[in-house]
């Protein structure tokens, strides 16, 4: 629906908001529409360079010789770069000290930059760039997580395959077992998914009169970039200024180490040449450099007693990050605190590692380690629901979590939970009862499944950093208030919400609000773009930006109104008395008499979230100080002779806390349902002996427009204790069910599990052949 | 061009998306991929959606082309325009342009398309953000508008 209905008008306004639940247009909206939005690629001044990055050809190699000689004397070269020219240090990477800008000695992956070339025509760059020749001396390389776990591994890295290991351990897992009537263990596998967001990666770098460098990009964290590009270069951080360019999507890997590395080879090569230098890449290019999802293998063994109640859980959760960490030793910690799905469960034991190979690096996307873990996890229900003979709804609602209850952390989930609303609505909504037994009348080649997943997701950064924000606000003389931080918008929309938040806090139109760019020189450093942290940490800050705002406003006010600031209050385009709607004036003349005073009206609010204290040596405690919880269902239709699935419905539960703006929530669950449905049922980034064999669009599938079955959502509302009027993480949580509800739902189908995905025509009617078998 | 004439002399190594963008300024215009996978490059060509990428600069010699510039104006939007806006079915807007053009063109020949139609025309451009239920839902409204507006 479009519009607001006359009912959920009300509730807004029954609950004081203006403008919180309102399906508002995004501030941005009218530019896009016009195509007018400048990304990088689209601004680039006439002599900028073009640049090209040679890469590995081999995914684990001794580097004898790179032999750039060739490329150097051809015509129109302007710079031909590797390690050694480099001024500063020659690093990029987001956590662990692993990863090189430009590789020299020694190659771990395929992809790795070796060498830079640089000309005034994109031909000309790519010509050089392929007279670069490359002398390996070849290594054996691990490709497979669990190989790399074995002591006789390839070490990828001199100390050891383990990027990270953690665990959790609650109660007493023998003797879970020990009470539990069933008990069954199953091993689930996952596929490296490619984010492709639209855009690929591209950086552009140009040298100021001072010397100091500017870099323009598509980037989730311009702070980020700033810090690894003055690394690089050898400047202080003070003189690199970033700035985001409009981003077209990012989904995780435009946040950490591909950002700063096409910034900071650009700005390589403008230090050296003294032109504006750019760095695009190609989407093969992309898709082989840039991190992606995390492959696990997770083996999952479950108790219950035979009434449903879960007794004990036992997890072996194995991560493969490729050749470089990135952020895979956080993505681990996630993974490893989810591994049991949204359950009640006494005694759990959890071993996750995090391990090297010689595969492509893996890291930040979109739901961070969570699709994985909640594929396994909700497999696993269904796998004992069928084993108990019971219907896998009811075994789920035996055992969620509801308030009162303990995570497997042995966090107390508190009232903001809406697990058991969105089960029984989104189960309600799409006829669970009726379909479980109708599809399992079907008979011919054809056959229907419904497949029910629940999900909980610890919202922003938890136990992953330290969570916090930085937001400006500006009132200019004309009443227009911009808002201004280094969080950034690469699409879902969050940006504009922290307008509506600003907006609904100072009392005035939306129509008076306006977006700042993300600029190293006009906004401090306010931590990462990532975890779904814009609307909650920077909606707080925001907030608190907005009261400071009006406290000033208010007080002027009570001059021109002979009243206490207390007794005032804005609304639309006027300050006015709360007993007394006659008594106004114009917010504009407020704002124009604190200039005449004056008195700044630019404002910054900060924000940090509460620690997340827990012990560490059993991950006991709480985790993360709020959840987002969904329940997903889907319906699909296999041909039982080709193993083709096709889906035909789904239905979204979730509690997002607080819909700030219903309709952009609406579009962050479309479009995280179908980027999860992708991952369910076709992507896969196809490695090959640590060789990429997919790296095109036309060769790796993601959903088109004729792919999307009919989608339900349904959003529930318990506010959390975190974000703004209890908003929670949003932007994530819609990807990290639909492949574990379609393979429950193609389990429904056809009787047998396909333990791995994406869940192609050729493993679902491998595991019905087993089946027959 | 956008319903203007224009005159060029290109290179006939040129590919189409180049020529719009770097010599007619035409940024509205993207690139994604480069093989005529992602769409983001789509324009109109005498009536039928092309991948400027695929496309030669030569080959569209003495033919209509349509790009977003040539579809509306900040103050007179097309209906298409306008019903992407209301539903925020630009997200992060790269391949906004494309949809936007392959929605026009679809109105163009067929002002009541169905759903199922509205999937299938623009099907050939890929979009990571919105789902595509958005952007569906905007071509439907857009053409239910220009209808009630033509009675």
């Amino acid at each position: 629906m479009l519009t607001e209905t006359a009912a959920a008008q009300k509730l807004r306004e029954a609950q004081g908001f203006t403008l919180i639940g309102k399906r508002i247009q995004r501030l941005d909206g009218l530019e896009k529409v016009l195509g007018l939005p400048l990304y990088t690629s689209d601004i680039v001044p006439k002599e900028a360079l073009r640049v090209k990055v040679v890469r590995s050809t081999v995914p684990h190699a001794l580097v004898r010789h790179i032999d750039t000689q060739p490329a150097r004397q051809m015509q129109g070269v302007l710079a031909v770069l590797t390690a050694e020219d480099i001024p500063g240090i020659n690093e990029s990477y987001a956590l662990l000290p692993d990863r090189p800008l430009l590789a020299s000695k020694k190659v771990r992956c395929q992809g790795e930059a070796m060498a830079i070339v640089a000309a005034r025509d994109l031909e000309t760059t790519e010509e050089a760039a392929e007279m670069i020749r490359v002398e390996y001396e070849r290594l054996p390389a691990v490709t497979s997580p669990v190989e790399a776990m074995k002591t006789d591994s390839v070490l990828v890295h001199d100390n050891g395959n383990v990027a990270k290991y953690l665990r959790v351990r609650k109660g007493d897992v023998q003797e879970g077992f020990r009470q539990a009537d069933v008990i069954i263990e199953n091993t689930y596998g996952t596929q490296f998914q490619d984010p492709t967001p639209m855009e690929p990666e591209v950086g552009m770098a140009w040298v100021e009169k001072d010397g100091s460098v500017t870099c323009v990009g598509s980037m989730q964290t311009p702070y980020y970039v700033q810090t690894g590009v003055a690394k690089v270069l050898g400047l202080s951080p003070d003189k690199v200024r970033v700035i985001q360019a409009t981003t077209g999507g990012a989904f995780g890997p435009k946040s950490d180490e591909m950002p700063v590395d096409t910034c900071a080879i650009s700005a390589l090569v403008a230090q050296r040449t003294g032109k504006p230098a750019i760095l695009a890449y190609g989407r093969e290019e992309s898709m082989i450099a840039h991190t992606k999802r995390h492959p696990f293998v997770i083996t999952l063994k479950t108790g219950a007693k035979s009434d449903g109640r879960l007794t004990a859980s036992e997890a072996l959760v194995v991560s493969d990050t490729g050749a470089y960490a990135s952020l895979g030793p956080l993505v681990i910690i996630r993974a490893c605190f989810h591994a049991t799905g949204p359950y009640v469960i006494p005694n759990v034991k959890t071993d996750a590692y995090c391990m090297y190979t010689n595969n492509t690096m893996a890291g930040s996307f979109r739901g961070f380690g969570s699709p994985q873990v909640h594929f396994a996890a909700e497999s696993q229900i269904d796998e004992l629901a069928k084993k108990l003979d019971m219907d896998p709804l009811d075994l789920r609602l035996k055992n969620i979590l509801r308030p009162g209850t303990l995570t497997a952390t042995s966090q107390l989930v508190d009232e903001a939970c809406g697990l058991e609303e969105c089960t029984k609505r989104a189960t309600e909504a799409s006829g669970w009862r009726a379909k479980r037994l109708e599809f399992g009348l079907d008979r011919g080649p054809f056959r229907r499944g419904i497949g029910l997943a629940l999900m909980y997701h610890g919202n922003s950064l938890g136990p992953e950093g330290n969570d916090y924000a930085y937001v400006h606000m500006l009132i200019k003389p004309d009443g227009r208030v911009v808002v201004r931080t280094a969080l950034t918008e690469y699409g879902t929309g969050a940006i504009s919400g922290l307008a509506q938040v600003a907006a609904e806090t100072l009392g005035v139109p939306i129509q008076l609000l306006e977006l700042g760019a993300a600029d190293t020189a006009s906004c401090v450093e306010t931590g990462p773009t990532v975890a779904s942290r814009v609307m909650v940490i920077g909606g707080r800050a925001t907030q608190i930006a907005a009261q400071k705002l009006k406290k000033k406003l208010l007080t002027v006010a009570s001059d021109f109104l002979q009243c206490e600031p207390s007794k005032l209050t804005i609304k639309g385009e006027l300050v006015g008395h709360i007993d007394d709607p006659k008594r106004t004036v114009p917010f504009r003349k407020v704002v124009e008499e604190c200039y005449r005073r004056h008195i700044s009206l630019t404002e910054t609010g900060y924000y940090i979230a509460p620690k997340c204290e827990f012990e560490s040596e059993n991950s006991q405690g709480t985790t993360y100080q709020q959840y987002t919880y969904g329940a997903v269902v889907t319906e699909v239709q296999v041909d039982t002779e080709l193993g083709i699935v096709k889906p035909l419905k789904i239905t979204a539960a979730y509690d997002a806390g607080r819909a700030i703006n219903p309709l952009s929530l609406e579009g962050q669950i479309e479009g995280g349902t179908i980027q999860g449905l992708g991952y369910g049922l076709m992507e896969q980034l196809i490695h090959s002996h640590g060789m990429v064999l997919n790296p095109t669009l036309g060769d790796y599938y993601i959903p088109t427009s004729l792919d999307i079955p009919e989608l339900q959502t349904i959003i529930v509302e318990y506010p959390g204790a975190v974000g703004p009027y209890g908003a929670k993480a949003m932007g994530e949580p819609p990807v990290d069910l639909p492949a574990a509800a379609l393979a429950n739902a193609v389990a429904h189908a056809t009787g047998s599990r396909v333990f791995d995905l994406p869940l192609t025509a050729e493993k679902t009617l491998f595991a019905m052949k087993r089946q027959q078998r | 061009m956008n319903g203007k004439d224009q005159a060029l002399i290109v290179d006939s190594t040129e590919r189409l998306l180049d020529v719009l963008r770097d010599r007619l300024n035409l940024k509205g215009v993207k690139e994604g991929c480069g093989t005529g996978d992602c769409g983001a490059c789509t324009v109109i060509m005498d009536g039928r959606l092309v991948s400027s990428c695929l496309v030669l600069a030569v080959q569209a010699r003495d033919k209509r082309i349509t790009t977003i510039e040539g579809v509306g104006t900040r103050e007179n939007l097309h209906p298409v325009q306008k019903a992407l806006m209301k539903y925020n079915a630009a997200q992060c807007g790269f391949c906004t342009p494309a949809m936007i053009l392959a929605g026009k063109n679809l109105l163009d020949h067929n002002p009541t398309p169905s759903k199922e139609q509205i999937k299938e025309a623009i099907s050939g451009i890929l979009c990571r953000c919105t789902g595509y239920y958005k952007i569906v839902d905007a071509i439907h409204d857009a053409a239910k508008e220009i209808s009630e507006a033509r009675c």
